[in-house]
């Protein structure tokens, strides 16, 4: 089906809201907490007309106590309710990363799969320009606790697709929105405008491979997907095939389809808005080498956060993420050094 | 599950359940007398007695906290305590679940780390979840809390009569968990008891260094909720309070807070030494604050039994608890399959 379903000029953020409403009509039994999701709609406006629509018991103003409605969210969940939290700025899961990697993660495995914890947690991650407390992406530190499923949509299509699928999961899913898209057109995109008018899901999961290119794999996720899509059209010029792959979810990681891509490659570029040590890239380049052997693979670079808090000035955050200058360059090296 | 959950449910305002009420707990009648209240303390001590025998043994490793001089506490909880309430507990959780009706040998064997436990060995003493007798632990201390407030939550949600009793120590009351609960119950009147065990001691550290104010149980003024304090060695005066905040809560009035004072017979957990409590000070509180004699005390002042009915409760009560202790010792441990399991409900094809 094409063709805009949602039509109008939308932006992300309402995209997201509707989603939300059209799986809280699905199932009756979602109820969604969180810090201003209520009378204002959202901070980011991803819940507005839902407090309307639904009602205070099922869309909850929370007062700021993540770590008393973190822990709602596992008692909600053993009464038989699908929880939906959001942690306004995934900066702010420290607060409440107890209930959410102590129970949320671990009561199925703990119980012994008697307990269900079918609770989804968004929160919004990345730069935006408001520095160290309120720009991380935490996807790496989030997914290596075992239980949590962890998820960061590049596109209008996926933001949809993915959080259907992450709120219908009967298992604990976090999915980690980017700031910079909220505000965004879904039709200013470079990938995933055509959005199918009835509902629909994308498997928690499965990586998109969303260029296709013979010198290169570039594994990527959230708005890294766009700058190496854009990088990827520079490299072209110059006779580089770049192979861009979305990944779509950091656990569970599609490292077969990367594999797969690496294969025909050889190299791999991974381009990751998180810290650079002990996270995705790492994980994903071992991964890889593992299951190719060290002959197959020419070449393994990383692109990241070089282990530093984000710093205020623009001037310096350009210095400490990835953008497209960058990942011409990593690129670039990666395919001269053989 | 859900009735019409769209806007907001009706105004609790019964003071009553409804006319047929649920089953009690423990299968226990509506109004347990006292030799049903000592049937349930003496299986609780025999209980955390047949947990403490697998220490020596090196059958049970890691840390075990058992709750002995505690039983007034959970044992007050029968009657009031319904089949269909949550129940959130602790650490020191066993006779919590005892009185909430969890299946002792089920409970025992996954204490013991076996196959036939509650969660088939993968969650041991402070992880025990039963979800058919609406009963959980967390090990974390104050965490229980705002699970308790989740099943509260879902109570409204559900428009039933149901409530939730979330249970921590002393300790746990000096949480920011404690105060987001408390606030988000009053403000929401969500039907939650919030069961304090104040056993004067967080591990080493004593209460009253600990906690500001006048007490725990004035702390509910703050949130316009019911507060109370009573002598938790005492089951029929827990019985009586428990039963108010039980009332209060299950009436739509919001949250109550029970503070029950009481002693912990053991160490924290069994290994502790112990030295920061004095010997005369543990004879002590064994010798008058032990629950299970005021009350053998008092059904002989009654009159209403004689030593030997008593002691045939007591000895079927024991001899119960040793049975299942032996069934669980035959049990095996789970296979190596079972640590792979249970992590996803959903893995990728
Ligand atoms: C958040 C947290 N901090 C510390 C601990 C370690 N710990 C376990 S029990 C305990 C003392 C709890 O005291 P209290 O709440 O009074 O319960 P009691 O042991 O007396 O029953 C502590 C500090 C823990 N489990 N969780
Ligand atoms: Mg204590």
């Amino acid at each position: 089906m094409s063709g805009n379903g949602a039509g109008r000029q939308q932006n992300i953020s309402q995209l997201i809201a509707e989603t939300i409403g059209m799986e809280m009509e699905r199932d009756p039994g979602i109820v969604f907490l969180g810090e201003d999701i209520g009378y204002s709609g959202g901070t980011f406006g991803a819940s507005r007309d839902l407090f309307r629509r639904f009602g205070e018991w099922r869309v909850r103003d929370t007062p700021i106590s993540e770590m008393g409605f973190a822990g709602m969210a596992v008692g909600l969940a053993m009464s038989g309710w699908r929880p939906l939290v959001e942690i306004m700025f995934v900066d702010f899961i420290g607060v409440c990363l107890e209930p959410v990697y102590n129970a949320i993660a671990k009561n199925r495995y703990m119980s012994g799969g008697r307990v269900a914890m079918p609770v989804t947690i968004r929160a919004a991650g990345g730069c935006i320009g408001v520095a160290a407390q309120h720009s991380q992406t935490l996807w790496g530190m989030l997914a290596h606790l075992p239980g949590l499923k962890v998820v960061a949509p590049s596109n209008p299509h996926d933001y949809r697709g993915l959080l259907a699928a992450s709120i219908e999961s009967e298992d604990p899913v976090i999915v980690i929105e980017h700031k910079d898209a909220y505000l965004r057109k879904t039709t200013e995109f470079p990938l995933g405008t055509e959005i199918p008018s009835g509902r629909y899901t994308v498997p928690l999961g499965k990586a998109n491979v969303v260029r296709r290119g013979g010198d290169l794999t570039l594994a990527t996720l959230s708005t890294m997907v766009e700058k190496s899509l854009a990088a990827a059209e520079v490299l072209q010029t110059d006779g580089i095939g770049v192979e861009v792959i979305d990944l779509r979810s950091v656990v569970p990681l599609d490292d077969a389809t990367v594999t797969d891509s690496v294969a025909r490659t050889g190299r791999l570029l991974v381009v990751d808005e998180d810290y650079l040590s002990f996270g995705l890239s790492g994980e994903l380049v071992a991964r890889v080498v593992e299951n190719l052997g060290p002959t197959v693979v020419k070449g393994v670079s990383r692109l990241a956060n070089p282990d530093l808090p984000i710093p205020a000035a623009l001037s310096l955050e350009r210095e400490v993420i990835p953008n497209e200058d960058r990942i011409l360059s990593a690129a670039r090296t990666i395919v001269a050094s053989g | 599950m859900m009735g019409d959950t769209a806007g907001l449910p009706p105004e609790h305002t019964q003071d009553a359940g409804p006319a047929c009420r649920p089953e009690r707990a423990t299968g226990m009648s509506n109004a347990p007398t006292l030799l049903d209240r000592y049937r349930l303390m003496v299986t609780m001590r025999a209980f955390e007695e047949a947990c403490a025998q697998g220490i020596p043994t090196g059958e049970l490793r890691g840390e075990l906290h058992l709750a002995d001089g505690q039983e007034a506490v959970a044992a007050g909880m029968a009657g009031a305590l319904r089949s269909d309430d949550w129940m959130v507990s602790t650490h020191r959780c066993h006779q919590h679940a005892i009185v909430k009706g969890v299946p002792l040998e089920e409970m025992m064997a996954e204490i013991y780390e076996r196959v036939t436990g509650l969660s088939r060995g993968k969650g041991g003493h402070v992880h025990l979840f039963d979800m058919e007798h609406r009963f959980s632990v967390t090990g974390i201390v104050g965490s229980s809390l705002p699970v308790a407030l989740g099943h509260a939550y879902a109570c409204r949600l559900d428009n039933s009569d149901s409530i939730a009793i979330g249970i921590t120590g002393d300790g746990g009351t000096n949480t920011g968990q404690f105060h987001e609960t408390m606030n988000m119950a009053a403000i929401w009147r969500l039907p939650l008891v919030i069961l304090v065990e104040n056993n004067h001691y967080a591990i080493s550290v004593p209460a009253e260094e600990v906690i500001a104010g006048r007490g725990i149980a004035e702390r509910a003024e703050a949130y316009g909720a019911w507060g109370r304090r009573v002598d938790g060695t005492d089951v029929d005066e827990v019985a009586v309070a428990f039963a108010q905040a039980v009332g209060h809560a299950r009436g739509g009035n919001g949250p109550a807070l029970l503070e029950a004072v009481c002693f912990r017979f053991r160490g924290h957990y069994e290994g502790d030494i112990d030295h920061y409590r004095k010997t005369v000070v543990k004879r002590r509180m064994r010798e008058e604050g032990d629950p299970l004699t005021i009350v053998r005390r008092r059904l002989l002042e009654r009159g209403e039994v004689d030593e030997t009915e008593i002691a045939e409760v007591e000895s079927e009560a024991r001899g119960r608890v040793r049975d299942i202790l032996q069934k669980v010792r035959e049990t095996p441990g789970p296979d190596a399959v079972e640590a792979f399991r249970d992590v996803f409900a959903e893995v990728p094809a």
